[in-house]
């Protein structure tokens, strides 16, 4: 009978929710000028949310869960961020977890290691945080670096070793650029940002790049570092270091431009990030009902307001849970998650981007098919 | 005796003297400021560094020192001021990294560390009306976890280990099969990576407990598994070293084998077994991996061993420095203040170990 | 020299087995009760009935557990080291892509361990051991409390800050001096290769291994120096022994075994350190003897078991289990090693005494007898005698 209670209310939630975000889409939000208001309910979930994976969304989650419990006084969130999108997935399949981060979403093989946690319909992916990968340097004397997917590519195979080497120096006219080695700074640890960054290499840099994306780094010789962690105080401490890391995670670090548009590059951006994803994601073929699996294709990241390497992060959960208690908390977190006020406090607590309005109308579809 | 004083006479040794032959007492310091400031002067030519110049004057001091006593004294009395000098020198320039790390940890952590911060546990509140989120420092969950991991960690390690030592050295008959096994099985047990330890446990109470098994009790076997090898190995050394006339006195006055080694040689050896007691605990109290393996991570308090993630102070620093918030330095200092609580946490239990091995000991024992 | 010296002093395991030989079997035999041979009537006292069975207990049950521990690594690791990696769509694929089989994965895994835990020990054992020496027999007593204390402490700082004090201290503090060691010496293959630019090489991991492994193996090592028996190292003194030859003589004989036991547990640790590494090494999995690069650092296991679990499909994970699986087969044979040197070392001495019954004679006649004629081997050695050095044995 409870139970009942709680599920209509939810019901009322999702509804509230796409209403919500329906609303945001036409107005245009701005998340620092119009504090959007709670409008939704939840006081009335009670219940643990044990989940974890994706350090990405580490600091997007700790804000969600605060300001989520604020209203859902009864709920308990637990996000370990500790494991690590492939973590969060393991754990979340061998049933420990009630939905996993993860920064890619589940591929065919995982989908069929799923079936055994969520029965015949499945797991969904639903992408619920956007930030950029930015290529941080430390170089003294220097702030601004222009660079161009074909350097990047060139920098990070190893194949330019020096800070004034003629591509270099091409893209950065104006930049005194030392004659010091270059270290590569890259992740030593498995990581969903690798996965993101070699997939944008590969994908508009195919001449010089040839190795697989993947999440573990391909090439040996670089100064391979622990966590995003790792790699900003690596990248801190040498001198002609450069590293890739989560925009929201870089500190003071100076972040190069990169070429979008021929001839332009542009820095990192919240609003260009979330440009870029727009432009550049389509939704993945899926035969889940619900599943927002996204494909990006970097090469479509051409707009001059663009900010060129957009990463995605996704919450999976299966679409029937075995426990529907369980499934209402869930639907309500991540319904939370996916309204406009869940992502207008990403924005401000963590620094990310935020995903595209339409977007988040579609996820609040996708859950209400749980249960 | 008497062999030695034949020698001497032979030898026609200046029996009579004292202090013939021996360097003066103001040698030893004279020869450290004659090298410190020689090595000063030679490094200011080539560009002063603190340590280059420690190590430096170390190097002279015994160069110098060796040779003085070897024409001065002769061959043995060099050798040992020689020994003495380079004990004394290793465990300066040792002592120069531990007390590095003690004063890294203690001069990061001391400015988070109020009393708010030991007796709130962390928390963060949200503001409605501008969306943010406001992070509170508190480290209690953390040192509640602490305590009731480790806690449970040893009290299942302590009386295996010790039982287990007190087989090996006082029950098993030398060659036994059993003692063998056991000891060399411990020897192996050493060598467990943490982090394995911690999928052994969680696998373990995945069997039993279904797929949602993070609990601090099951934290605590891990430790466990990574404390009873420690436990083991000190204790038997420890026990090893009780004379074995003390055993033999008190069963020849027909005491029984349990009083014996309840009466004599635990609280003989009782100094020893609880340094090494409470160097196993500090080397899990410590740990990360298993923590993170097999009671998850949370930021929220939970004192219920049995169900739920639970918050550990290493966990805290590891997670405050691996995972920052956008507030970088905050969750640093969050992660120093943990670091520190946790050395302090070790000290505290230190001395009431101390306290206890002195209640417990015999009179008059070192 | 040391073999009569160590025949002389009996060692703790000599000692106390010989004790257990006459001790052990006789209130047992009288425990047990068969005939009349008691004196007072003794019976099976409950007591030592409970003390012994929780004993055997208790070995028994880390059997168990150990055989747990074992049997989950070995079911967990076996599909992956038999799987052919060259085929296996989930092991041909991210960071096991580049092997064909098991063990081409675990072999540069397995060299970095034991380099990594060489480095440490060779640099932390002899000053662990110094730094006992120093507390128990040099330094004067209430300073030595207070330094046995503080090295107790450094036991307790977690590895994830040694991690970071050796990114923010050890790092930096390494820089200039492996910079000047690749330009100056170079030409030795440790010192060779492209220098590091920020600091995280396999030396920097290694020197913050042996800081952390010096507490384990100075607090053990100064226990046991301290039980050294007072009466063999005043005979010693009394005798004419430098304070260097007292210890040589009556210190380290006795405490043999256990400086073994603590630079094992030392190295044990050593073995199985996960954090520190992983955060201050930048690894590769290949076998280098280069200390001090960027790209050339011999990976460790459990540092790669910690780095890549995260993104582990469930082959991969049990891949990475075989590899611990490997560094538990690793620690055996570390061990079985050391304790066959040991039993070896001490056989040749401890073997003569344990063939002489053990005499009816009060401890102290026995052990300053010996002493004494050790004392005198040394000085016949020596060829003369400094009486002065007994004047000085006196003073201190």
């Amino acid at each position: 009978m409870k139970f009942k209670n709680v599920a209509a209310t939810t019901g009322l939630v999702v509804a509230a929710a796409i209403a919500l975000a329906g609303c945001s889409s036409t107005a245009t939000p701005a998340a620092s000028s119009t504090p959007t208001t709670a409008a939704v309910d939840y006081s009335a979930l009670s219940g643990t949310i044990t989940a974890g994976g994706s350090s990405a969304q580490a600091n997007a989650q700790a804000a969600w869960s605060t300001a989520f419990t604020a209203q859902a006084k009864n709920v308990v969130v637990n996000y370990d961020k500790s494991q690590g999108s492939g973590g969060g997935v393991t754990n979340w399949t061998a049933g420990s977890y009630d939905f996993a981060g993860s920064d890619s979403p589940l591929k065919a093989e995982q989908q069929t290691a799923a079936a055994t946690l969520c029965g015949p319909t499945g797991a969904i992916n639903l992408p619920i945080y956007l930030d950029g990968v930015a290529i941080i340097f430390n170089l003294p004397g220097v702030t601004n670096l222009n660079l161009t997917a074909d350097t990047l590519a060139k920098i990070f195979s190893l194949k330019i070793t020096t800070w004034n080497d003629p591509a270099i120096v091409a893209e950065n006219p104006t930049a005194t650029l030392p004659t010091t080695a270059i270290t590569t700074v890259t992740r030593s640890d498995g990581s969903g940002t690798t996965a993101t960054f070699t997939n944008y290499l590969s994908q508009t840099a195919p001449s010089v790049w040839t190795s697989a994306p993947g999440s573990a780094w391909p090439i040996a010789g670089t100064s391979a570092q622990k966590g995003t962690a790792g790699i900003v105080s690596a990248v801190t401490a040498g001198v002609g270091t450069i590293g890739y890391a989560d925009h929201s995670a870089i500190a003071k670090l100076s972040s190069a431009s990169i070429e979008t548009a021929k001839g332009t590059y542009s820095p990192f951006s919240v609003d260009g990030t979330s440009a870029a994803f727009a432009a550049a994601a389509s939704k993945a073929t899926s035969t889940v009902a619900g599943d927002l699996a996204q494909k990006v294709d970097f090469t479509k990241i051409t707009g001059a307001d663009m900010y060129a390497i957009p990463l995605v992060s996704y919450g999976i959960l299966c679409t029937t849970f075995k426990t529907p208690a369980q499934a209402t908390l869930a639907k309500g977190y991540l319904g939370f998650i996916a309204s406009a006020t869940g992502q207008s406090v990403a924005a401000k607590n963590a620094g990310s981007a935020q995903i595209p309005a339409s977007l988040l109308a579609e996820i609040q579809t996708s859950l209400a098919l749980v249960k | 005796m008497s062999l030695l004083t034949q020698r001497a006479a032979r030898d026609g040794a200046p029996a009579n003297s004292l202090t013939s032959g021996q360097l003066p007492r103001f040698a030893e310091v004279s020869i450290i400021g004659g090298s410190a400031v020689a090595s000063g002067l030679v490094l200011m030519l080539l560009g002063f560094n603190f340590v280059g110049w420690l190590v430096l004057t170390a190097i002279v001091y015994l160069v110098v020192l060796g040779v003085l006593s070897s024409i001065v004294e002769n061959r043995r009395k060099a050798t040992d001021r020689l020994v003495r000098g380079i004990v004394s020198v290793a465990f300066i320039l040792a002592i120069v990294p531990l007390v590095s790390t003690l004063y890294t940890v203690v001069s990061r952590g001391i400015s988070s560390l109020s009393w708010q911060f030991i007796t709130q546990s962390g928390g963060s509140s949200f503001n409605a009306d501008t969306l943010e989120v406001t992070n509170t420092p508190g480290a209690l969950q953390a040192i509640v976890g602490t305590l009731i991991i480790t806690g449970i960690a040893a009290l299942i390690s302590i009386p295996i280990g010790l039982f287990t030592s007190i087989y090996l050295v006082e029950y098993s008959l030398p060659g036994s099969w059993l003692a063998r096994t056991v000891t060399m099985l411990v020897d192996v047990m050493t060598g467990i990576p943490s982090i394995v330890a911690g999928l052994f446990a969680f696998s373990l109470f995945s069997i039993i407990m279904g797929p949602k098994a993070f609990s601090g009790f099951s934290a605590a076997v891990a430790l466990s598994v990574l404390m009873i090898p420690t436990v083991v190995r000190s204790c038997e050394e420890m026990l090893r070293l009780v004379p074995g006339d003390l055993r033999e006195a008190s069963l020849a006055l027909g005491v029984s084998k349990f009083s014996t080694i309840a009466r004599i040689v635990l609280p003989t050896a009782i100094a020893g077994i609880v340094t090494g007691i409470m160097l196993s605990i500090a080397r899990v109290i410590g740990e990360t991996a298993p923590i993170f393996m097999a009671a998850s991570f949370t930021d929220n308090f939970n004192a219920n061993p049995f169900d739920g993630p639970m918050q550990t102070l290493p966990v805290m620093a590891y997670t405050g420095f691996a995972f920052p918030g956008t507030d970088i330095d905050a969750s640093h200092n969050a992660a120093w203040g943990a670091a520190l609580l946790l050395v302090l946490l070790v000290v505290i239990l230190n001395l009431i170990a101390r306290i206890v091995a002195r209640v417990f000991a015999p009179k008059g024992s070192r | 020299m040391s073999d009569d010296m160590t025949s002389a002093t009996p060692s703790p395991r000599t000692t106390s087995r010989d004790s257990l030989k006459n001790s052990g079997s006789a209130p047992q035999g009288g425990g047990a009760g068969n005939g009349g041979a008691s004196l007072r009537g003794s019976r099976v006292r409950p007591g030592d009935l409970i003390f012994h069975s929780l004993s055997t207990g208790s070995a028994i049950f880390i059997m168990v557990i150990l055989a747990g521990v074992a049997l989950f690594l070995i079911i967990q690791g076996i599909p992956a080291i038999v799987a052919d990696w060259s085929t296996d769509p989930s092991l041909h694929e991210g960071f096991t892509l580049a092997y064909n089989n098991f063990w081409q994965y675990v072999g540069p895994l397995l060299y970095g361990t034991l380099f990594s835990s060489a480095i440490a020990l060779v640099i932390g054992a002899p000053i662990g051991i110094g730094i006992a020496l120093f507390i128990s027999h040099y330094a004067p007593r209430r300073v030595a409390g207070f330094l046995g204390y503080i090295v107790d402490l450094l036991a307790a700082v977690p590895s994830v800050v040694f991690g970071l004090w050796g990114i923010i201290v050890i790092r930096p503090f390494l820089l200039p001096f492996s910079e000047w060691l690749n330009t100056n010496l170079g030409w030795i293959p440790l010192f060779g290769g492209q220098v590091s630019t920020t600091g995280s090489t396999i030396l920097a991991g290694s020197v913050v291994l042996s800081v952390m492994i010096l507490p384990i193996i100075t607090s053990i090592s100064r226990e046991i120096f301290l039980q050294t028996p007072r009466l063999h190292e005043e005979a010693a003194l009394a005798l004419g022994a430098t304070r260097w030859e007292m210890i040589r003589l009556a210190v380290f004989p006795y405490a043999k075994s256990g400086i073994v036991s603590a630079t094992l547990l030392g190295l044990g640790r050593a073995l199985g350190e996960t954090m520190a590494i992983a955060m201050i090494i930048s690894p590769a999995i290949l076998v280098s003897i280069r200390l001090i690069t960027e790209g050339e650092n011999s990976q460790t296991i459990a540092a790669n078991i910690a780095l890549n679990f995260p993104i582990a499909s469930t082959l991969q994970r049990q891949a990475l289990i075989g590899t611990g699986l490997m560094l538990f087969v690793i620690s055996l044979a570390v061990n079985i090693i050391a304790r066959y040197i040991v039993t070896r070392g001490s056989a040749g001495g401890g073997g003569k005494k344990r063939k002489r019954p053990t005499l009816p004679i009060t401890p102290m006649s026995d052990t300053s007898a010996t002493t004494t004629l050790d004392i005198v081997t040394e000085e016949q050695k020596l060829g003369r005698i400094a009486v002065n050095s007994r004047a000085e044995g006196a003073s201190v």
